[in-house]
């Protein structure tokens, strides 16, 4: 792994790459093998990948941090940008459009491009078991990435999925809407 | 006008999937057939009689011994026409896994050249149905884009 | 040369420790710990002594700093520095050793210590400090790689990674 000085190309020379199939079929496992533990209790299988997606988030943030070196982000707008453009692109290799601002700057649409990466090859098997369709967010591990790499950097956030291709949907949204900004935990030193 | 029966065998000899069609190719409906009790021909829909149609399940099921035994013969992946059994010819292409499709048609020599990439497009829609999370080797393929898929393939090869 | 590593947790407590060449006096892990806590203290008291050059306009300085940085990052696409270390205690230079604070948006502390500025050359006080910057990048790469990808890490706690300390070593060598 070379290590190269500042000013240098991020996604060529920083990131790491792997096999894209390897990826959505260890993905695909995972989520298949917490619907038959969980007896296809889907709001349950929801709530630990999005706890697992915590999890990666709460460490994955120091990586983008080390990689790119962006700075504390003054309004939610830029925050929502910096996803948008830097993280998605770095890790997933994808770019999601941010649409549908709130009246109060606090809440903004992501739009995950087709193909998503997590969902190559999916389809829900709602011949099978229709509940599937109405419960199962297959992609909620997306969720919980944001939540905690956000909160790491002292802002509370809510991420949730609003639409889903795999449901029949027309697009992939997610609702990414901030809390508050966690002023007591800022560390001292950067202003 | 020929008609065909896929079936899809998995390792267990359980029926995976299959479907009857005619082919698409040469659907001109004749003014006056020789027979005047025979209904206009459908194009696409197949045209087994009633007691062949009952057969053929049978018939597709009876040839996966000589399936086994070609498979060890061979070292391609499509077997080509196996048997045949009055007037009714079957083809059978071999997956990796051990998954049969079997092809029973009536009708004249057909080129072996169309049945040969239509079994390798079924290949290659099996892999991708290999590929969902959700879905189990032996398990029944019942999702309706499958089924769409094939018979748009059916329509272009055969 | 660098004499020692340390990293603190964003509460202030050492989380990592390593002595990577000799040439300071050995403490005891205790004092480790009392002198980690001692440093975050004074970079944060370091950040309300910082006397402000006059105008209001040094606030939003930083607000605007940070907006081109991550501008520009976004449209050329190229890393910049990690370091958010504006106001806190940034180096301590004496005739024995230096000191170098760096700090992440996360809040962790990144201390390096090492051998004191050449006496004759004027010119190289900026170069040490541009390698002394250049280890904190790598390092802290070094960090997200191998401590937060660990499964059985806990975050906030100290750092026993061996892998960790065997790529410290070959990064300092």
């Amino acid at each position: 792994m070379s290590r190269k000085a500042v000013g240098d190309d991020i996604w060529k020379n920083n990131v790491e790459k792997i096999n894209s199939e390897l990826f959505t079929l260890t993905y695909g496992s995972v989520v298949a093998q917490l619907c038959r533990d969980f007896n296809n209790n889907y709001h349950e299988v929801n709530n630990q990948l999005d706890k697992m997606g915590y999890n990666i988030g709460l460490r994955l943030i120091e990586e983008f941090l080390a990689k790119t070196g962006v700075r504390r982000c003054q309004t939610f707008k830029e925050t929502s940008e910096v996803i948008s453009k830097l993280g998605f692109k770095i890790f997933l290799n994808i770019q999601p459009t941010i649409e549908n601002w709130s009246a109060d700057g606090k809440s903004c649409s992501l739009i995950l491009p087709e193909p998503n990466p997590l969902t190559e090859f999916v389809e829900l098997p709602i011949t099978a078991d229709d509940k599937i369709a109405k419960e199962l967010w297959y992609s909620q591990i997306l969720c919980g990435v944001l939540r905690g790499a956000l909160q790491m950097v002292q802002l509370d956030c809510d991420v949730q999925f609003v639409k889903d291709v795999l449901r029949g949907d027309d697009r992939t949204e997610l609702r990414l809407k901030l809390n508050k900004i966690l002023k007591d935990e800022v560390p001292a030193g950067e202003d | 006008m020929s008609s065909y029966y896929l079936a899809i065998i998995g390792t267990r000899d359980n029926p995976i999937y299959e479907l009857e069609f005619a082919s698409f190719k040469n659907t001109t409906i004749l003014s006056s057939p020789s027979t005047p009790n025979t209904p206009p021909p459908i194009p696409g829909k197949a045209r087994f009689a009633p007691n062949v149609k009952e057969l053929l399940p049978f018939i597709a099921n009876s040839s996966l011994d000589l399936i086994e035994d070609a498979q060890f013969t061979s070292n391609q992946l499509n077997l080509g026409k196996i048997d045949t059994f009055y007037g009714i010819s079957i083809n059978a292409f071999i997956t990796p896994g051990n998954i049969k499709f079997v092809l029973c048609y009536d009708g004249n020599v057909k080129e072996e050249n169309s049945i040969r990439s239509f079994f390798n497009e079924i290949n290659e829609l099996y892999v991708k149905t290999l590929l969902n999370p959700f879905y189990a080797v032996n398990d029944a393929i019942i999702s309706p884009e499958f089924d769409l898929k094939v018979k748009q393939l059916a329509r272009k090869y055969l | 040369m660098l004499y020692s590593i340390l990293i603190l947790n964003k509460a202030g407590g050492l989380i990592y420790q390593n002595e990577v060449n000799p040439g300071l006096n050995k403490l005891s892990t205790n004092d480790y710990l009392v002198l980690a806590g001692s440093l975050h203290g004074i970079h944060a008291i370091g950040a309300q002594l910082a006397p402000n050059i006059g105008d209001k306009t040094v606030p939003a300085s930083v607000e605007e700093f940070n907006r081109n940085q991550n501008s520009s990052i976004m449209s050329t696409f190229k890393a910049q520095s990690p370091n958010t270390n504006r106001s806190g205690l940034q180096n301590i230079e004496t005739s024995l050793f230096n000191l170098y604070i760096f700090q992440t948006v996360t809040g962790l502390k990144f201390m390096l210590i090492t051998a004191p500025n050449p006496a004759e050359h004027k010119g190289e006080l900026n170069k040490q400090y541009d390698m002394a910057h250049e280890l904190f990048r790598q390092l802290y790469m070094l960090y997200s790689d191998f401590v937060m990808k660990d499964p059985f890490y806990s975050l906030d706690m100290p750092i026993k990674n061996p892998l960790f300390d065997t790529k410290v070593r070959e990064l300092v060598n």
